[in-house]
Order: C-alpha cells, then sequence, then structure tokens
C-alpha cells in the first residue's frame, strides 16, 4: 500500500536531543478537585526532591489560559525542557498541554502527564493522607519517564474525500446529505433492501405529531437522487482495513434476484408470486409475498425476491415484461476505498417474548409498540385503525405497560431506560383516543421521562386533556381471561401504595431499544469498543459524542445509544460534520506511537508478522527485512514486546523509559 | 438414553430440618431414586441447621453466614458438592457459599469465627439442589426412560417454590420467569402439569412469615389451593420439605381457620418420579404400611391419588 504519510519539520527549540533534562512539574489544583483532598504544598515540597526537577508550580486551574502561559514563558525562558503536568486524566487534556508545548516552539512529546485525579484524589478522596502518598508516586514515576523522553516528529496522511455511512436509518442518511451537500462523494449502505430505517415504519412523531412518512420519506428520496450519494442497499460491510483517511472497505452486495436496472417496478410479479409469509417491515402483522418491496415509498423502489421463502416456481419470471427476473443472480463483492466512515447502524427493539410474565406471544391481544406503530398507520396491516388481534375489533380499553426490557436488572433484560418509550406510548395513546374518545386508556408507568423540547407540555396534554389514566407502578404480570381473551394485569399502584388488577381489551407493551443484534460484528470491525450497555462507545461523552477512539470513524443515532429522532438527527449532522472536517484539510496528523524495527539485531524470526493485529508488519524477501508500516501501527506495543533479540521498540514507549518508571514506582525491584 | 458418564456421581446429602423431622418419606423417595441413577449421596456428619434464611439471615447475617459456611466446611472436607432436597437449605447454602467466594471482607470476617471451631471455608464446593442435578446432568429423557409406570391421566399441580428460583443470578436456571423445568420433570413420569392461577406464588412459609403470623402465611396457602382446586388438580408436586409442611399440615389447620376443607394430596417430586419407576408406594410414604398413628405425616391422605393411579393403569 502506498503510504501517504509526511513528516513535519525538524525538531526545533528546548527539548532537541543531547540536552540534560530540565523537568518542571506544574501541580493543578483542578479546584477542589485535587487540592481539596491532599496538601499540594507538601506534593510541591516533594516533588523539588526529584531527580532533573528544575521547577514546581502550583496553579489552580493549570488547563486555564493562565495556567498554561506559566508554562510556555517557562518553556520560553529556558528554564525546563521537559514538562509534566499532574491533573487529570489525559485522555481529556493531553492533546491541550501538547498544543501550549507546540506553540511555545518545544516538542510536543516531551511532555508527561501524571493523572492524580481520576487515579488518586476522586478514588481516595476519603484517605487524604495515602491519597498524598499516592500522588507523590504518580509525580515520581511521570519524572521518571520524562527524564527519558525523546521528541518524536507527527505524521501527516492525506485523507481521501469519500466517506462511508454504515446504516441508513434517519441518522445515516442525515450524515450522507450532510455530507453530499459539502460535495464530499457518499457512499450509503444499507443491509435492507430499502432506505429509512425503523422511522419509515413509525406513524407520527411526538411531540409535534407530523407524520413520521412525510417527513422521512421526502428525505428518502433526495438522498436516493443525490448525484453524490452513492446507495448501496441489500448489502452488508464484511472488512475493513486501512486507517484514517485511507480506509479499504469491502461489501457484500446480497442478490435481489431481480435485476435492479430493468425492473419498472410495474408489480405485475407480486401479483402472481404464490407464497405469503409474514411482513418484517410490518412487525409480522402483515403478509408479503416471496417477491416484495417492503413499503410502497421504499427507495430505490425495486423488487426483491427473499430466496428463504421463494420457491422459485417461475410465475414471476413468465409476467415479468422488462425480464428482470434472474434466478441465477450472485452475491456481488464491492471494494471501496475511503476516506472516514461513519457507523449509524441504529437499534432492535426489544423482544418481549422472552420476558414471560408479560405473555407475549402467548396471549393474542398482547403486542409491541412498534406493532402498534404500523396498526396506527394509515398504510399499515389495519389501515390506521387499531383493532385487538384476537377479534380484529377495536378495543374499549387499552394499557401501555412502560419499561419492558428497560430498567430492569433481570437477566436477558437492561438497566437503562430507552428514552423514547414514555414519549410514545404517550403519542400512540393520545392517538387512539383522537380515534376512540369513549376508550379507557391506562399507562403502568415508573417515572414519566418528558425531557425534550416540548415533551413534558405534550404529556400534561396527554393527562389533562386526553384522560389517559397514569398508574405509578411497574406491571408484574398478565394473565388472560380466557372467555373473551381480554388481559388483565397485575401491578401495585405505588401511589396509593395498593395492588390493583385492571382488565382491559388490549395491552401494548413499550418496548425499549437495544443495541443491534450483530453489534459485536459492527463493534470488532470498525475497532470500536461497546460500553457496558452493548452500544458503541463515543470518544468522550460530553465533548467528543460523535468520535470515536478509532481516527477518522465517527458514530450516529441509536448505534450510540437510545435516542429520539432529534437527537439522533442532530448527532447525525455532527458526525457529518467532523468526518467533514477531516476531510475538508485533506489531511491529519497521527500520533507517531509506532513500532521501529532495528533490522541489524532482528533474527528473521518473523514472528512478529503472526502477532501484528493490524497487518502492519512485512518480510521484504529483496532487502532481506522486516519492516513495519508506520500508518497500519496502533502502537499496542505486542510485537515489542515479542521480540526475542529486542529489535522492536515502540516509540514512546522505550523500554528504557517503561523500565525508569517500573523502577522508580517498585524501589524494592531496583534494589532500593 | 442413559445418563452421561461424565456427571458428578457423589455427593453429600444436606439433609436440614423440616425434611427429616417431619417428613422422612421424602428423604426416603429420594435415596431411592439417586441409588437407581448410581449417583451416591453420603451422609455429611455433624451437619446443623442451614440455617433457614428467613428466620435466620433476617436477624442476624453474620450468624446466618457463620453457621451456613461452617456447615459448607464439612462438604470441603468430605470434597464432595454438596445435594439439596430443601429450598430453604438450598437458598441459605447457596448464597453463603456465594457471598463467601465473592465478598473478601465476609469470608476473612467469617473465617475468623470459623477458626474457633479449627474450620476455615475454601470455596470448593458447589450447592446443588436435587432438582438441578435432575435436570441439568441426568435430563428429563434420561428419567423418562426408566418410567415403568407412566402416570397417564394425573393432574398435577407443580409448586416450585421461592427460594429455587430467585434471585436469580446465583440459580443455575438462567432466565427465570415463568420457568418449566419442574413441569417438564413432572411430565416425564407420564402425568400432566397443568396450569393454575398464580402458580409461581409463594406457599405462604417462607421468610419467617409462618414462624410469625400463621395466620397471613395460611392465607397465602389458602388462595394457592385454591387456585389449584379450581384447576381440578389431583395432587401438588414440590421439591421443598418446608413448602411441603405448609401445604399438607397447613390444610389442617386451613380447615381449623377459615373451615375450608381442600383434601389435595401433597407430593414431594422424588416420590412421584419413584412411584412411576415401579418403587413401592410403601417404601415411599404413598402408602401406609400399618395403621398410621394420628399426628404423623402425611397429613393429608394420598390415598385417593393412589387409587386414581391404580385406576388408570388398569
Amino acid at each position: 500500500m502506498e503510504n501517504e504519510k509526511e513528516k513535519t519539520g525538524p525538531v526545533q527549540g528546548a527539548g532537541a536531543p543531547g540536552e540534560e533534562p530540565k523537568i518542571g512539574v506544574y501541580l493543578c489544583h483542578c479546584g477542589v478537585n485535587i487540592a481539596g483532598v491532599i496538601s499540594m504544598d507538601k506534593l510541591d515540597a516533594y516533588a523539588k526532591t526529584l531527580p532533573n526537577v528544575v521547577k514546581v508550580v502550583q496553579y489552580k486551574f493549570m488547563c486555564s489560559d493562565l495556567g498554561q502561559n506559566l508554562i510556555k514563558d517557562d518553556i520560553k525562558n529556558g528554564v525546563v525542557n521537559r514538562v509534566i503536568v499532574a491533573a487529570c486524566s489525559p485522555r481529556m487534556h493531553e492533546p491541550t498541554f501538547r498544543k501550549t508545548l507546540r506553540s511555545a516552539g518545544m516538542n510536543q512529546f516531551l511532555f508527561e502527564q501524571a493523572n492524580i485525579r481520576e487515579h488518586n484524589t476522586w478514588v481516595h478522596m476519603r484517605q487524604p493522607e495515602k491519597a498524598l502518598e499516592v500522588a507523590k508516586d504518580h509525580v515520581r514515576i511521570a519524572v521518571a519517564k520524562a527524564s527519558n523522553l525523546e521528541p518524536l516528529d507527527v505524521m501527516k496522511v492525506k485523507v481521501a474525500p469519500v466517506a462511508l455511512v454504515i446504516g441508513a436509518g434517519v441518522a445515516g442518511i442525515n450524515v450522507a446529505k450532510d455530507l453530499a451537500n459539502q460535495n464530499f462523494q457518499v457512499h450509503l449502505v444499507e443491509k435492507t433492501p430499502t432506505i429509512g430505517g425503523h422511522m419509515a415504519q413509525l406513524d407520527k412523531t411526538f411531540p409535534t405529531m407530523d407524520c413520521s412518512a412525510c417527513i422521512i420519506t421526502p428525505e428518502m428520496s433526495a438522498v436516493g437522487q443525490h448525484p453524490k450519494i452513492n446507495i448501496i442497499n441489500y448489502a452488508e460491510v464484511t472488512d475493513i482495513t486501512g486507517y484514517v483517511g485511507n480506509f479499504h472497505v469491502t461489501i457484500n452486495k446480497k442478490p435481489h434476484y431481480v435485476d435492479q436496472s430493468k425492473c419498472n417496478s410495474c408489480g405485475g410479479c407480486v401479483d402472481v408470486c404464490p407464497v405469503i409469509t409474514e411482513n418484517e417491515f410490518d412487525e409480522g402483522m402483515k403478509d408479503r409475498k416471496a417477491i416484495y418491496i417492503p413499503f410502497p415509498q421504499a427507495i430505490p423502489n425495486k423488487y426483491t425476491i427473499d430466496m428463504d421463502h421463494c420457491i422459485q416456481c417461475g410465475l414471476c419470471k413468465e409476467v415479468c415484461e422488462p425480464h428482470a427476473i434472474d434466478f441465477d443472480d450472485k452475491p456481488k463483492k464491492i471494494e471501496l476505498d475511503v476516506g472516514t466512515i461513519i457507523a449509524s447502524t441504529g437499534f432492535d427493539a426489544y423482544d418481549p417474548t422472552d420476558y414471560t410474565p408479560y405473555g407475549f406471544g402467548r396471549f393474542e391481544n398482547v403486542i409491541t409498540g412498534l406493532q402498534m406503530e404500523r396498526e396506527l398507520s394509515s398504510f399499515g396491516p389495519t389501515m390506521g385503525k387499531p383493532v385487538r388481534p384476537s377479534d380484529g375489533k377495536a378495543p374499549h380499553s387499552m394499557a401501555f405497560i412502560q419499561c419492558v426490557g428497560s430498567r430492569n436488572c433481570q437477566v436477558g433484560m437492561h438497566p437503562y431506560c430507552s428514552r423514547v418509550c414514555c414519549m410514545y406510548a404517550m403519542k400512540q395513546a393520545r392517538q387512539y383516543k383522537e380515534k376512540h374518545p369513549e376508550a379507557e386508556i391506562y399507562m403502568l408507568y415508573m417515572d414519566i421521562r418528558a425531557f425534550g423540547k416540548g415533551y413534558e407540555e405534550f404529556y400534561e396534554i396527554a393527562s389533562r386533556e386526553y384522560e389517559i389514566q397514569f398508574i405509578r407502578g411497574r406491571a408484574s404480570e398478565i394473565y388472560e381471561n380466557p372467555a373473551n381473551k381480554n388481559v388483565i394485569i397485575r401491578a401495585e399502584d405505588t401511589l396509593l401504595k395498593r395492588p390493583v388488577e385492571i382488565e382491559v381489551e388490549m395491552v401494548v407493551l413499550s418496548v425499549g431499544l437495544e443495541p443491534r443484534e450483530d453489534v459485536q460484528t459492527i463493534s470488532r470491525m470498525l475497532g470500536v469498543a461497546q460500553t457496558g450497555d452493548g452500544f458503541l462507545m463515543e470518544a468522550h461523552p460530553k465533548l467528543r459524542p460523535v468520535d470515536t477512539l478509532s481516527d477518522g470513524i465517527f458514530i450516529a443515532g441509536c448505534v450510540q445509544g437510545p435516542k429520539d429522532i432529534p437527537d439522533a438527527v442532530a448527532q447525525a449532522k455532527g458526525a457529518a460534520s467532523a468526518a467533514a472536517s477531516l476531510m475538508a484539510r485533506g489531511e491529519v496528523e497521527i500520533e507517531p506511537y509506532f513500532s521501529v524495527i532495528n533490522n541489524g539485531l532482528c533474527s528473521k524470526c518473523l514472528s512478529c508478522i503472526d502477532l501484528c493485529p493490524y497487518g502492519a508488519i512485512s518480510f521484504e524477501k529483496l532487502e532481506h527485512e522486516v519492516k513495519i508500516n508506520e500508518a497500519l501501527c496502533k502502537g499496542c506495543g505486542t510485537c515489542a514486546a515479542a521480540c526475542p533479540c529486542s529489535a522492536i521498540s515502540q516509540n514512546h514507549f522505550r523500554e528504557r523509559q517503561i523500565f525508569a518508571m517500573i523502577d522508580t514506582a517498585i524501589p524494592v525491584a531496583n534494589g532500593k | 438414553m442413559t445418563v452421561a458418564s461424565n456427571i458428578n456421581r457423589d455427593y453429600d446429602l444436606f439433609l436440614g430440618c423440616v425434611g427429616p423431622n417431619r417428613f422422612p418419606q421424602i428423604e426416603a423417595a429420594t435415596m431411592r431414586v439417586f441409588e437407581k441413577l448410581d449417583i451416591k449421596l453420603h451422609d455429611m456428619n455433624g451437619a446443623s441447621c442451614c440455617p433457614a434464611p428467613g428466620v435466620f439471615r433476617s436477624f442476624d447475617i453474620p450468624t446466618w453466614l457463620a453457621l451456613a459456611a461452617r456447615n459448607i466446611t464439612i462438604a470441603e472436607l468430605d470434597k464432595r458438592d454438596v445435594a439439596v432436597m430443601c429450598n430453604g437449605c438450598f437458598g441459605t447454602l447457596l448464597e453463603a457459599n456465594h457471598i463467601m467466594r465473592t465478598e473478601p471482607d465476609k469470608r476473612d470476617a467469617t473465617n475468623e469465627v470459623l477458626a474457633k471451631v479449627k474450620r476455615e471455608f475454601q470455596g470448593t464446593v458447589k450447592i446443588r439442589h436435587i432438582i438441578d442435578i435432575l435436570y441439568n446432568d441426568v435430563g428429563v429423557q434420561a428419567l423418562a426412560d426408566r418410567v415403568v409406570n407412566p402416570l397417564r391421566g394425573i393432574k398435577a399441580a407443580v409448586h416450585y417454590g421461592c427460594h429455587l428460583l430467585k434471585p436469580t443470578a446465583t440459580r443455575p436456571w438462567g432466565k427465570n420467569e415463568r420457568p418449566r423445568f419442574l413441569d417438564e420433570l413432572v411430565e416425564a413420569t407420564g402425568a400432566d402439569s397443568v396450569d393454575y392461577r398464580d402458580k409461581y406464588m409463594c406457599c405462604g412459609a417462607g421468610g419467617g412469615v409462618r414462624s410469625v403470623v400463621k395466620d397471613i402465611s395460611l392465607d397465602f396457602t389458602r388462595e394457592k389451593l385454591q387456585n389449584m382446586k379450581e384447576a381440578g388438580v389431583d395432587c401438588v408436586i414440590d421439591a421443598c420439605p418446608f413448602c411441603h409442611l405448609q401445604f399438607d399440615l397447613g390444610q389442617t389447620e386451613i380447615k381449623q381457620i377459615f373451615g375450608i376443607e381442600f383434601n389435595i394430596p401433597v407430593i414431594y417430586y422424588t416420590q412421584l418420579l419413584a412411584l412411576s419407576w415401579g418403587i413401592s408406594p410403601y417404601d415411599i410414604g404413598l402408602l401406609p404400611t400399618a395403621d398410621k398413628p394420628a399426628g404423623t405425616p402425611p397429613y393429608i391422605s394420598t390415598k385417593p391419588f393412589m387409587d386414581k393411579v391404580l385406576a388408570n393403569m388398569k
């Protein structure tokens, strides 16, 4: 692979090789976060006794401009040539202080951060004396490392002005649209035959009650027609290699068995297809044929044959005038080179079958919120007039059970709040009440979480004007009256402190959102970790909500956690902007933490090549040398640790740097 | 299908209190079933009360933990896992074992107490309910294969009991709402497990309720028996001597307090299984060998149940 990297200019100013280390230790109070626990004066006095330390400074907020200026002045005046900031975790402010060093004309890698907040005063706040000792250890270890630091050159790589968006729900569509409108080429990959995601399944949206289809379908069609957007539907990304700016992506496009360029969507094939199966789009509440378009407004609006159910009778082939049917269609492999990747793969609705006390799947008149949404939809299975499944009649009473699958610590459930269920249940209740004002509607909830703009007002109206009866208490179980198929809910009304039993004609389970079934595959492929709840992890929960710790890869929408449509769109626009800022600049700096090999020491055992998880090491036969691709190397250090000849070392984590830290951390090991 | 050969075949049998003192037929049936399965249940010398999770743990956790841990150390020295017949003993020993393994502070404090009797908790044995062994190790099919007298036409009301199921995390059943394992075990004998209202409700005895407010505890039992009666069952099948006591002796007490008579025979699971395997009903307390003295179990005659079994066999 051609390596597009280039190096920044020569190392200049303080910290050049060969100079004796002159270490400045900058102690941050972090308001009271650190100084409120330990004695900064004692730490200050201790730091002054450490080798190579020429100056110790305390300040309330080292990350502020004034704090940074203290460091800059000392560098410019030649007082220090190594900088240690003892403060918070480097995850947030290491880049800040590196910039400080750079702006003062010093190599930014001659910096070390001692984490005496997260790793010390926050966890040991009740043991200030011991915490002071831990802080001393952190500072001493940082000094040992800083004494051995060496300047490194930053590398720059080119960023291809092409983005890959995985998942074409409302988030993915917005990412694609925003990027394409800035003239970047976008490849939008979607697993199902149509774009639109879950939002296309919804009827109306809270709190404004505007029609979901009316707002998503124009977006879908705009994306479909955009010259800069290439929709790759019915396809899955199978492999991603490379690095920021230069990803190589492999996509498997599943066979439609209908030539998409010939199909004119006349629908003649559907009339003759004899196979009837469940329509996923209608949540199993309506049938479809084996040859199908998921819903009338699907984009692309072309037919697909579901080979799992097709019997290959060939009737469709006979009637298809454009001769589009092709039973020999094969999966296609598509390979793309892209600069940035945005994952917007969305969520799965919780499947309540497993939660047996609610009897979903056992009792006919217990349905899920998503099924209710389809029933309410004007192009849904009941044409917008909800009925109960057992007799097809409109129920006179209905109950919504909240937090199904959410806020529950039982095995197989989710402890988190799914954030949308209170609102969608109230919305559905209001919609039903508009059609059937006489209907009795109950909502069994734990807490009503109406947190968004206009949401609390929506709740007010639901309870006051729509007379929906809110009962605070989680339903414990549901049983069925076998005579009339009514369902009886048992719960505790925790406001009145008494058990209640409510008989209704239909129950809607407000199921929560959970990570997609295949989220682990996505996580592994992208190299983006999952949080404890299974969703993908953002780089920083507050300040970098759309970035990931893999450079050039961003996340948007429910793949990061449950969210409603406004939040998903906001995050999509954020992710588009983050990806655009990389691509617009056209190049990006990457940290020079790669491994380097001394081929003079190397015995060519090649064990490192197999161990490298990133395929960054190769053996060049002609030169008889092992080479490490600096851009592919992520600096994990596996090769350096494994090398039997110590021929490999990793920048910024060299043996002498690490051992200096260990020696001072454990004085015994050093014989002291 | 035979029983897998790689299962554990040696256990220390923890008897508990209610079983040996009130319902010896439960132990008799269990011993006979396990003998047929070639799984040895060894005596556990020096075992005390588990102690009961409701009565003891509710008052003083460290004492409860120390007594339970002492019982576990007996099995540790025997180098055998523990088999338990009672849900209460199961709850106590399983949870004590879990606490002692996962909470070092409590383990250290408890081991200090145990040191006084020259014992130390090691964390080397597992606590298994016999239902767990039968279902998860032996397997429903292997049990069904041994059936010689299928109990066809018998409508059984399965009662699981609370400590067998909850808290879920430490129990061997995974997802645990509306479980089916005991129903499957009952169906292996040829009997029908009948659905009845509030099947998973407490028998009323546990949690110290029977000891403290007996009439309230019996009101629970009455409600359950009422629901069983409405489903038209021939017997209650349980997996716990204390639930057994509550249903069996409890019916006579309900008659006194509420004036309601149910007369539903109460049968422990291994009694039912043994019967279907052709073990004599006289050996497992389902039919009396001589005139039964007053005040000895069972308090509700199992004769109607046996009559139906015999009638169906003809």
